[in-house]
Order: structure tokens, then C-alpha cells, then sequence
């Protein structure tokens, strides 16, 4: 009894976090699967009913499929640079050596991530500017003149650049994780094996690495997750042009729905992003999730 | 310390109220409410708009305005949204043209055709090329304040050296254009192709002047467009040919970048520039800087009217919804006058659509002139992103986009730009 009234009121604890959830999330996300499913204008009083249509023109619009490629360029790129270099850079900052000057080198790279991504893209097309912009001001400077090129016009090269300014911004904030991960390894274990004569690229491999998978998990997933929704940066940088070039989902998506004014075929996109994004959260959710810290 | 940080605190608390009260200001009893949307709140429209609305409610102690800004996309998506609700604005501002059109359809917009019969002489005085911006099937939904026209701008004094003339032909145009190149002017013609308005402003007056009248009519109306007429590779070829003169870099800089850095600075003799900007440019032309203006040219194959003239006119619209459409119109012809609109050329630079508001005073040489020419024009051919659906002008401006950096051939883009109004039709 005692039980039955006690869960009675944990669960009234839950009931508005419960609500704003339901009103914010779930009913959105419900509208939007029925809303994919038909036609309608922004200012439209009426929503046509046009079933499988919208996903039918998904399948065969091209801009889809180079937008899948976009992001799935900004995930692998986002992986390596952020996740790869994030690691890396925090075993270094972990080690004796950088003991001392640790929290100076953490700090300076952090501070990109405090900045506002608008910002961060304004300050990246100074950068890029094909005139007078930093970049090529700088290859001119040590002889590298052949090497400038007109980086956001350039088809082959747009996306490169739209990408790295990400991974300028987003590197800092993986380090830090990750330095919070090694943080928690038990020094024994560092210890014992300086006894045992491993170097320092064994004890990373060894012990680091092993020892930070969970967090390697969750950086994984959220850099990837957030590789699929990126809208910011090819928005403000580029518009997705050159032509198509830097068009990624969520820019087609607002593109459709808000310039194109297809409400009923952007939000089918955003069923695709949405499907997307929820099977890969569902793989780390199944595979680590349930792994405790305490179970390596 | 702690007894200064709390005496902060309230004093901070107690300072909120005081700014808070200044912004809540709203009208007062008896008083007739105006609620009045427009896309500009950057200034020195936004300053303007404020003096003159202050001006009006002094006039008219009765009547109280709440005028609410955001700037052109924001603009777009907001009044699309609010336009069929029971919130919309009782004036707002709006484009003519297709977005006129969507307004319309929301069965929100009141019919002014009465309002201009019953005041002939303040609706004598509205240029009639731009009150046909927000004419449909013989009625009136708009009241035009402002007129564009977009010409190619050039550097007179490059011209008189090299002993050019203005073009009256495409063919002499491109061979202005290789003079001009061959005369270490490696950027002739100055363009920033990275806002997709920039293109469709060329593609919409190329495909005027190329395409059969009645062909376009029929292709721009969504229910009917097929863009299958073979003449419209044509003038993507055109558009590809002109994207020779602009540069590499065109791609990667925007029209106001490409405008102050490349035109202002003579490195470019000529550019593709809309008479409303003429109050920007003046700001960073060099002092003894002359420009002069052409239409865009013939086209020796073009089956449109080469004396159209690309432009539009801008104007409010009010609500059939708006409790007190009496005091709109009240405000509206007042807004809508000689004397409003002498100030709108003025202090803004935009073209008053008012006849007798441009006077020696209130206006440049170079606005009279632009006015002469929006006035002889044979008409004015809407942007093409108000000429049609915004499903086929996107892939337009994406095609045109792509052209230019040598992703698409004109081919390619006709191909995307029929299956996107074969999506709508």
C-alpha cells in the first residue's frame, strides 16, 4: 500500500515534465508525421490529403540525395576531427609534461565553442573571402599563390570549408569531454604499467583508449547526430549554393518549406532527418547504453 | 559585501519597470487602433517611418498606430503565416506580383477598387504602371508607394576613354563587354552571385526578353507551367555567356560586396544595379565618380518586349478583417501623397510612385532620370521571383547558380526546372 501511494506521488513529479514533453515533442512530432502526408501552404486554410506522394518525391529528388552526402561527408569529417583529434588532444593536455600549462591550453581551445555559431560564420567569411579574406591573404604572404582559391564559390571546395568551420568551433568541446573521461581513470592503472615499461604510446592505446569508450560512445553519436541537423553554418555561409553544393537536409527542408513554400514535402523531409537521426541514437542507445562505468 | 551586492540587485530590479513601462505604451481610450506590419526595420526607413507615423498621430489625436517591423525573408515567412489568421495586420506592406497573389488568397485582403474610384484626385496621382502590380482580374488590392526598375549602371568615365557607347543589342553588348575585357578590365561586368536574388533578377529580365509573351504567361502561371518551349535553353545560354564577363570570384561574394568593391572602385565598369539603390551606392562612390544607366539589351532572336523595363512596385495592402478600414484609408492616403512621398525619395532613395513627390529638392539628377525611364518603359516586368512560383524560381536560382561556377549546363537546369513545375501543377 505504503508503495502503490508513494509511486502515486513520484509519478505526480513526473506529470509536467511529462506534459511539456507531450505538448513540445510528442504532439509536434505526431502533427508532422500526419502533415507529411499532405500538401499545404504556409498561408493555406485547408491541407490537401495526397498520401504517398510526398514520399515518393523524396525518393527521386535529387537535391536529397546530395544533401545525404553532405552530411554524410560532415559526419565522417566531424568523427575524425572532433572525436580523433579530440582524444588526442586530451591524452596530450592529460600528460606530465603539459601538467602545468594544462588549464591555459584547455581554456583557449573551449573558446570557440563559446562563441555564437552566427558569429563564428560571419568571422569564417572574412576568412574565406576570395578578395581580401584572411586565408588567402596568408598563402599569398609565404609564396603559396597557386594554392588561394575562391574557397565558398568553388563547387568542389564549399563544403570542405563549410565543414571545417564546425570543426574549428566543435573540437574544443569534444577535448574537454574527453579530458573529463581520462580525468576518472584510476592513476594505479597508469601507474602499474610504467612498472611494467610501457611508453606512452602503449599506455594510450592500452589503457586511455579502453578506458574512455563510453565517452568515445557519446561523442560519437552526438557529433553524428548533430552532422544530420546541422543547419547553421551552410545557412548563413553559403545559402546551399553554389547551386546545390552545400545543400544539406535541414537547409533543404527549410528551403521547402519556408522559401519554396511546400509545407507537406518539408515536413516528409523532416521525417527523413528525423528517422535518421532516431536509428542512429537508437544504436548507441542499444549496444552501450546499457553498459555501466562500473561494468568495463 | 553582501548588503551591496543585495542593494544592487534592487536597485537593478527596481530600474526594469521603468524601461518595461516606456515600450508598453498603447493607445488610449476612445482612441481608434491601427495595427501596421511592414518589412522595414532597418533604417533610415524605420527613422522615417517612425517620424512620419508621430507626425500623423499628432494630426489625428483619434487614431493610434502600432506599427510592428521585420526584415524581407523574416517578412515573408511571417505575414504568410499571420495573413489567413484572425491576426492579421490591419496594413501591412507587400510585394507585388505572386506574393500579392498568395496575400489574396487568403480571402484576408480588402478590395480598394471603390476606395480609388470614390478619390480620383489622390488616386490621379499614383503611377498606374505600378497600381497594375496589385491589379488582378480588375481588382485592386494594393496601393503602390514605392517603384524599382533595374538597369545596367556603368562607369562613364571608363566609357568615355575607351570611347564606348551604351548598347542597344545583345550582340553589341557582348562586344562592349570583350573591348572592355581586352582593354585589361578582366572583370567587366560586376556581379555577387552568392544571393540567389541576384540571379534571378537576370534570369527574370532574360527570360522576358527571350521567351514568347503568351509562352511565359502560360509557363509562370503554376496551374498551367510546363517551361518546355526549347527557346528557354536558349536563354540560359545567355545567362552562361554573360557569367563569362563577371569572374571567377562572382560566386563567392554577395551583390553589395561585388557592388562597393568591384563597380564602386572602377575595377568593373559595369553592373546590374536596381534604381533603389542608388542612396547606397552613393555612399561609397568616390567623389567625382559619374554613372549613367541602360536598359538591358535587345536580344536579336528575343520574342519579348525589349522595352519592358525589369521592376516592381512595393505598396500596402489592408485587411477586410481591420475594424476601422476607414481610418486605414485615412492613413494611407496620407501616407500615399505628394508631399510623403517627396520625403520617401528623399531621406530613403526609393522611387515615390506618387506623381509630383520627385522635385529638384527632393531628389537626385540621376533619380529624375530614373524616373523617366520607369516612366517610358512599355511596362514593368515583375522580378522572377515574383513573376512565379517560388517552387520554380529556387531551382532557377539554383540553376543559374550553378551555371556560373560550371556545375550545370542550361540543359540540366531546364530539365530540373519542368519537373519542379510539373510538382505544382
Amino acid at each position: 500500500m505504503l508503495t502503490r501511494k508513494r509511486n502515486f506521488g513520484a509519478f505526480l513529479f513526473c506529470v509536467p515534465a511529462l506534459l511539456i514533453l507531450a505538448v513540445f515533442v510528442y504532439l509536434p512530432l505526431f502533427e508532422n508525421i500526419i502533415f507529411s502526408f499532405q500538401s499545404f501552404t504556409l498561408s493555406a486554410k485547408t491541407r490537401e490529403f495526397v498520401g504517398l506522394d510526398n514520399y515518393k518525391a523524396l525518393f527521386s529528388d535529387p537535391i536529397i540525395m546530395q544533401s545525404l552526402f553532405n552530411n554524410v561527408l560532415y559526419a565522417v569529417i566531424s568523427i575524425v576531427m572532433q572525436v580523433g583529434f579530440g582524444l588526442v588532444i586530451a591524452a596530450v593536455l592529460e600528460d606530465v609534461v603539459f601538467r602545468k600549462t594544462e588549464s591555459f591550453f584547455r581554456t583557449i581551445f573551449f573558446i570557440p565553442t563559446l562563441l555564437s555559431m552566427t558569429v563564428v560564420c560571419l568571422l569564417f567569411e572574412f576568412v574565406y573571402n576570395p578578395q581580401m579574406g584572411l586565408l588567402n591573404s596568408f598563402l599569398e604572404l609565404i609564396g603559396l599563390e597557386e594554392a588561394t582559391h575562391i574557397w565558398l564559390g568553388d563547387s568542389s571546395l564549399a563544403m570542405l570549408c563549410v565543414i571545417m568551420v564546425s570543426q574549428w568551433q566543435s573540437y574544443g568541446y569534444i577535448t574537454m569531454l574527453f579530458i573529463v573521461a581520462i580525468q576518472k581513470i584510476p592513476s594505479e592503472l597508469y601507474e602499474a604499467a610504467i612498472v611494467d615499461g610501457a611508453g606512452k604510446l602503449r599506455r594510450f592505446f592500452s589503457i586511455t583508449c579502453p578506458m574512455v569508450r563510453q565517452m568515445f560512445f557519446v561523442t560519437m553519436v552526438t557529433t553524428v547526430v548533430g552532422a544530420f541537423t546541422v543547419f547553421n553554418e551552410p545557412y548563413i555561409l553559403t545559402g546551399g549554393g553554389p547551386g546545390t553544393a552545400t545543400m544539406v537536409l535541414s537547409l533543404h527542408m527549410y528551403q521547402t518549406g519556408f522559401v519554396k513554400n511546400q509545407m507537406g514535402y518539408a515536413s516528409t523531409i523532416a521525417m527523413l532527418i528525423f528517422i535518421i537521426t532516431a536509428v542512429l541514437s537508437s544504436i548507441q542507445f542499444f549496444s552501450f547504453g546499457k553498459e555501466r562505468e562500473g561494468d568495463r | 559585501m553582501k548588503k551591496l551586492i543585495l542593494i544592487t540587485l534592487v536597485l537593478m530590479l527596481s530600474i526594469i519597470p521603468l524601461f518595461a513601462g516606456g515600450a508598453s505604451e498603447g493607445p488610449a481610450e476612445g482612441q481608434t487602433e491601427i495595427y501596421f506590419f511592414h518589412r522595414w526595420p532597418n533604417d533610415p526607413k524605420n527613422s522615417m517611418f517612425n517620424a512620419l507615423l508621430e507626425e500623423y498621430m499628432a494630426e489625428n489625436p483619434d487614431v493610434y498606430i502600432t506599427m510592428d517591423c521585420i526584415l524581407n525573408d523574416q517578412y515573408k515567412e511571417r505575414i504568410r503565416m499571420v495573413v489567413s489568421s484572425d491576426d492579421v495586420p490591419d496594413v501591412f506592406s507587400s510585394w507585388s506580383g505572386t506574393f500579392a497573389e498568395e496575400m489574396i488568397d487568403s480571402g484576408n485582403v480588402l478590395a480598394l477598387n471603390d476606395i480609388y474610384e470614390a478619390d480620383p484626385e489622390w488616386s490621379g496621382k499614383i503611377a498606374s504602371a505600378s497600381v497594375a502590380g496589385f491589379t488582378f482580374d480588375g481588382t485592386i488590392y494594393g496601393i503602390p508607394w514605392s517603384q524599382d526598375g533595374k538597369v545596367f549602371f556603368y562607369n562613364k568615365a571608363i566609357f568615355e576613354e575607351l570611347g564606348l557607347e551604351e548598347p542597344e543589342t545583345w550582340t553589341e553588348f557582348i562586344a562592349l563587354l570583350d573591348t572592355l575585357k581586352a582593354n585589361e578590365y578582366e572583370t567587366p561586368l560586376a556581379e555577387g552571385l552568392v544571393d540567389q536574388w541576384a540571379v534571378l533578377h537576370y534570369l527574370g529580365t532574360i527570360l522576358q526578353r527571350m521567351i514568347d509573351p503568351e509562352v511565359l504567361a502560360s509557363d509562370y502561371n503554376p496551374a498551367t507551367g510546363e517551361f518546355t518551349d526549347p527557346m528557354y535553353v536558349t536563354a540560359l545560354e545567355k545567362w552562361q555567356q554573360l557569367t563569362s564577363y563577371m569572374g571567377e570570384i562572382a560566386t563567392a561574394i554577395d551583390h553589395e560586396t561585388a557592388r562597393n568593391t568591384m563597380f564602386a572602385t572602377g575595377e568593373s565598369p559595369i553592373m546590374y544595379l536596381q534604381f533603389a539603390e542608388i542612396p547606397q551606392l552613393e555612399q561609397v562612390l568616390p567623389e567625382d565618380f559619374e554613372y549613367g544607366f541602360f536598359n538591358f539589351p535587345a536580344f536579336e532572336e528575343g520574342l519579348g518586349d525589349p522595352e519592358a523595363l525589369t521592376g516592381a512596385p512595393e505598396g500596402f495592402m489592408i485587411s477586410n478583417k481591420a475594424e476601422n478600414i476607414d481610418a486605414c484609408v485615412d492613413f494611407l492616403k496620407w501616407l500615399v501623397s505628394p508631399e510623403r512621398g517627396a520625403i520617401l525619395t528623399r531621406d530613403c532613395g526609393d522611387i515615390s510612385s506618387v506623381d509630383g513627390a520627385l522635385t529638384d529638392e527632393t531628389a537626385l539628377p540621376e533619380q529624375a532620370e530614373a524616373l523617366k525611364m520607369i516612366q517610358e518603359a512599355s511596362f514593368l516586368a515583375p522580378w522572377l521571383d515574383n513573376a512565379c512560383d517560388a517552387a520554380v524560381y529556387v531551382v532557377f536560382g539554383q540553376g543559374g547558380q550553378a551555371i556560373a561556377s560550371g556545375d550545370a549546363t542550361p540543359e540540366s537546369v531546364m530539365v530540373q526546372v519542368q519537373e519542379a513545375a510539373a510538382s505544382i501543377r
